[in-house]
């Protein structure tokens, strides 16, 4: 067997061995890579700067701890951005875990020196609804009425009783809605029953497995921008001037990235350059 | 306590990546344990979450009428008994129904007509090339892609000449897809990493 | 004293041609003029809508316009209100309100409404004329949504009409798809190895259409199955699915005449949640050592994980799926794909049932007709004729 041959026999624990290296030990070091900002995420950014202080803004967490990688980060950098700028955030979920994934990233931002400084009070700058069955129905109801299809808050207090749902009925009073999805009920189902009968303004992040597919709703305008994995996290985090989780393993997802490329072009090589040796 | 989880989270995590090196009791003992508690989990969920709040709240506050879904819930269950499964046809009926209802014009709209205007697009754009070419790309991509997914005809002649296009233009896509599909995998083993050495073992903040 | 009358009339004279030679500067902009109000179209009938010709000094000009009040009375002298404000340059404005007579913003159809524009600058301000009465009502049909009744209409006529002439035993012909055409070689390989054949249905429910096809070609592979008696092993991932599928299995197997040789074991249901199942599923890859896999219906992130082991395990592999994210992995990783709508005619292909069939040629016929209209819409908006667009523009 000629290198040619061996390489293509490679045992693949080799590869996961260097996949594991080129992923773990990046972690050890701080490199300020130079993270280009895209129309897509810039369009969003845009769309939430446009939005004056003390605007509604909905926030669906429709992960679970499975895409916590790559939308937790989102989340943290979007409430952060909401907090200094005085926009009001109500959390739901379609999902179980999305009122404790928000409660989660809402752990971290409150503790930050400059949000305490702020000090943005529960009822007041944010309220978590909690979550509630039913997929693309609960965003159908929604357009009729919020208070009834959240009756009570994650900690089961009444949704009337709190402030900043005073006036809220339904998407007429909420200026913005933002959507972390990674999968089913998640941003397609936003766009076609919320967008389109509502003509809310949605702004999306999702899984990169999902943005592929949510890229047609932003040629549309359908969308207004797009957050696609944990790049898409990271470009946002530097458009809001505040780098962060995503920017961090930006260096990680790199040298990664670099490796499977080179994995795949030599792979490629020697797999055509064997079968043409054959051939002869 | 949080650090006897950490470390519980973290032997599992190593338990269930043990699989790459080959399969071992170790990884047998953790993936029986997901299978477990995850089904306990989710019953749990789905208790706490749907059946309470949706059900047994509505039915304490007097609004009975949530019987009618409870009773179709019900006879979506009696699939399991083969002498009366056949009464579960009647829930699937209206479960398949609703959403064929709920989400025809939706889809037609949304994912149909929105998505057709927004490629009837010029193929000539005066002075500006670089989007000339885009719209050439979008407009012979889509239509190709339709040509593939055709069924009433055989890929033969022109018509399987641009059936080939078109299952290059979706392939070329897929492409794209398994590349940003790749980084999320990335992404999600980062965020393992970063708790294995960060979180667990304090090597990284 | 007569004198200084004199005077100072002569003094006023002068001040008053004066002031006419140069007259006071008058700070008010032109008024915003053309006011009218009107019923909102397509809505339901609790708002109006408001429109005016732009102020002359709109943008420009000294007394520069800021902004346009609109004003609301209920009697054309009566005491107007201010119902909203749009920056300059706009010249409409929809009055709205609630729908339930309790909301305080309640606005009532069919009652009369008086409305002025209001043009602004930073320190003054102008009215129009007063315009109305205008009545808000709401519409029986919703005219920005006639294309989607008009397709809605013809794809159920088209379909109603594909299914009547398949049953009335019209051959219809469907390609031939590459992945179908393997299954008889793929189930034949499993015979002569000794091993036993996969079948997932994927992670969706008994409703979903995926499932719904997978089951039809679970059932014409179940039949092959026993006729080579080849076992066969269905984990299922939703209990509902799991009992179709033993009804299935069980009836491809009384097809075959072997019904003796059904084993409802073999069809059993692991775990609801994706991970979990998959793993139990890569164990059973392994431990059983599966010759064939088929990977038909609804998958999510866990796709390229069965493919990968199945590809470890030494299987042939044959998929279909219509989750778009998750066919460029069974696209790399598995022997066959079928890609997207190929599932659902496999199922048309194998099943030959009219309802099948019919469906699937209908949505044929719509996508001929969205092909011919784009391929002529392209073309007619190279030439700004926008004929083909307004055919799918749809106001919600």
């Amino acid at each position: 067997m000629n290198f040619l041959e061996k390489l293509l026999a490679l045992d693949r624990r080799i590869i996961f061995l260097f996949i594991a290296i080129a992923v773990a030990l990046p972690l050890f070091f701080t490199v300020k890579l130079h993270i280009e900002v895209t129309p897509v995420v810039r369009n969003l950014h845009n769309a939430l700067e446009a939005l004056p202080p003390g605007s509604k803004v909905l926030v669906s967490l429709d992960y679970d701890p499975g895409s916590m990688p790559e939308l937790q980060p989102m989340a943290e950098s979007f409430f952060r951005y909401c907090f200094m700028r005085d926009l009001k955030i109500i959390i739901i979920g379609l999902w179980p875990n999305g009122p404790i994934q928000a409660n989660s990233a809402l752990e971290i931002i409150l503790n930050e020196p400059d949000i305490k400084k702020k000090n943005p009070k529960y009822g007041i700058d944010y309220v978590n609804l909690g979550y509630t069955a039913g997929n693309e129905v609960v965003i159908e109801r929604m357009g009729s009425d919020i208070p009834v299809t959240f009756p009570k808050d994650y900690s089961g207090n009444k949704t009337e009783d709190l402030l900043l749902m005073k006036g809220v009925k339904n998407f007429n009073n909420i200026d913005f809605v933002y959507n972390l999805s990674a999968g089913y009920p998640g941003t397609v189902e936003w766009v076609l029953f919320g967008v389109d009968p509502y003509k809310i303004k949605l702004g999306a992040g999702n899984t990169a497995v999902q943005a592929p597919q949510i890229y047609p709703y932003l040629n549309s305008g359908q969308l207004v921008g797009l957050l696609g994995g944990m790049k898409g996290g990271a470009e946002f985090e530097i458009a809001t001037g505040k780098p962060a989780k995503a920017v961090k393993f930006m260096f990680s997802q790199s040298v990664s990235h670099a490796l499977i490329c080179f994995f795949i072009l030599i792979g490629n090589f020697a797999y055509f350059a064997t079968r043409k040796k054959k051939g002869a | 306590m949080e650090r006897i989880g950490i470390w519980i989270a973290a032997l599992l995590t190593l338990g269930i990546f043990s699989f790459l090196y080959k399969d071992n009791p170790f990884y047998k003992f953790c993936e029986s344990l997901f299978v477990g508690i995850s089904a306990g989990y989710w019953f749990v969920t789905t208790f706490w979450q749907v059946f309470m709040p949706k059900l047994a709240d509505n039915l304490v506050a007097g609004r009975f009428y949530y019987m009618i879904g409870a009773i179709f819930g019900v006879l979506m269950l009696l699939r399991l008994f083969p002498k009366i499964g056949w009464l579960s046809r009647w829930s699937l009926a209206l479960v398949v129904g609703t959403t064929a209802g709920l989400y025809f014009t939706r889809y037609l709209v949304s994912n149909g007509m929105i998505q057709v205007q927004n490629t009837i697009i010029p193929l000539y754009v005066k002075g500006n090339l670089s989007q000339t070419i885009g719209n050439l790309v979008i407009v012979i991509g889509t239509f190709s892609g339709l040509i593939y997914f055709f069924f009433s005809k055989e890929h033969k002649g022109t018509f399987g000449g641009l059936a080939k296009l078109g299952i290059w233009f979706l392939m070329l896509s897929f492409g794209a897809s398994f590349g940003y599909t790749v980084m999320s995998r990335m992404s999600l083993l980062i965020g393992r990493m970063d708790y294995l050495l960060g979180t667990w073992l304090g090597l990284i903040r | 004293m007569k004198k200084t009358k004199a005077v100072l009339f002569s003094i006023l004279i002068i001040l008053f041609f004066f002031n006419l030679s140069f007259p006071q500067e008058n700070l008010s902009p032109p008024p915003p003029t053309e006011v009218r109000a009107s019923d909102t179209q397509n809505d339901n009938g609790h708002s109006i809508t408001i429109t005016w010709k732009l102020s002359g000094d709109d943008g420009a000009g000294k007394k520069n316009v800021v902004a346009y009040e609109i004003l609301r009375s209920e009697l054309p002298t009566g005491e107007f209100v201010v119902r909203g404000m749009v920056p300059a340059g706009n010249n409409t404005y929809q009055d709205r309100g609630a729908k339930e007579k309790e909301d305080k913003n309640y606005f009532p159809p069919h009652k009369d409404f008086y409305y002025k524009v209001r043009a602004k600058t930073l320190n003054s301000y102008s009215e129009s004329e007063v315009a109305g009465p205008a009545q808000a009502y709401g519409e029986w049909f919703h005219l920005g949504k006639l294309p989607v009744f008009v397709g809605t209409l013809a794809f159920t006529i088209m379909v109603l009409a594909f299914i009547s002439l398949a049953r009335k035993g019209k051959e219809f012909y469907v390609r031939p798809l590459a992945g179908i055409d393997a299954v008889d070689d793929a189930i034949g390989r499993a015979t002569e190895m000794g091993r036993p054949i996969l079948y997932i249905l994927g992670l969706g429910s008994a409703a979903d259409i995926a499932t719904i096809a997978s089951f039809t070609i679970l059932n014409r592979i179940a039949k092959k199955t026993a006729e080579h008696k080849t076992k066969i092993i269905v984990p299922c991932n939703d209990p509902i699915v799991m009992s179709v599928a033993q009804e299935t299995v069980k009836a491809g197997y009384l097809d075959a005449g072997r019904p003796d040789m059904y084993k409802e074991e073999n069809i059993f249901y692991l775990t609801s949640m994706q991970f979990a199942y998959v793993a139990a599923v890569n164990g059973i890859m392994l431990r059983e050592q599966t010759a064939t896999n088929f990977y038909l219906g609804k998958f999510y992130a866990e796709s390229l994980i069965l493919a990968e082991t199945g590809s470890v395990a030494g299987s042939i592999q044959i998929s279909g799926t219509d989750e778009i994210a998750q066919i460029p992995f069974f696209v790399a990783a598995t022997d066959f794909t079928l890609i997207g709508e190929e599932l659902y005619a496999a199922s048309a292909y194998l099943g030959r049932e009219p309802l099948l069939l019919g469906a699937l040629k209908a949505q044929d016929l719509a996508k001929a007709i969205v092909m011919i209209s784009l391929a002529s819409g392209a073309v007619a908006a190279s030439f700004h004729l926008d004929f083909f667009l307004r055919l799918f523009t749809v106001q919600m």
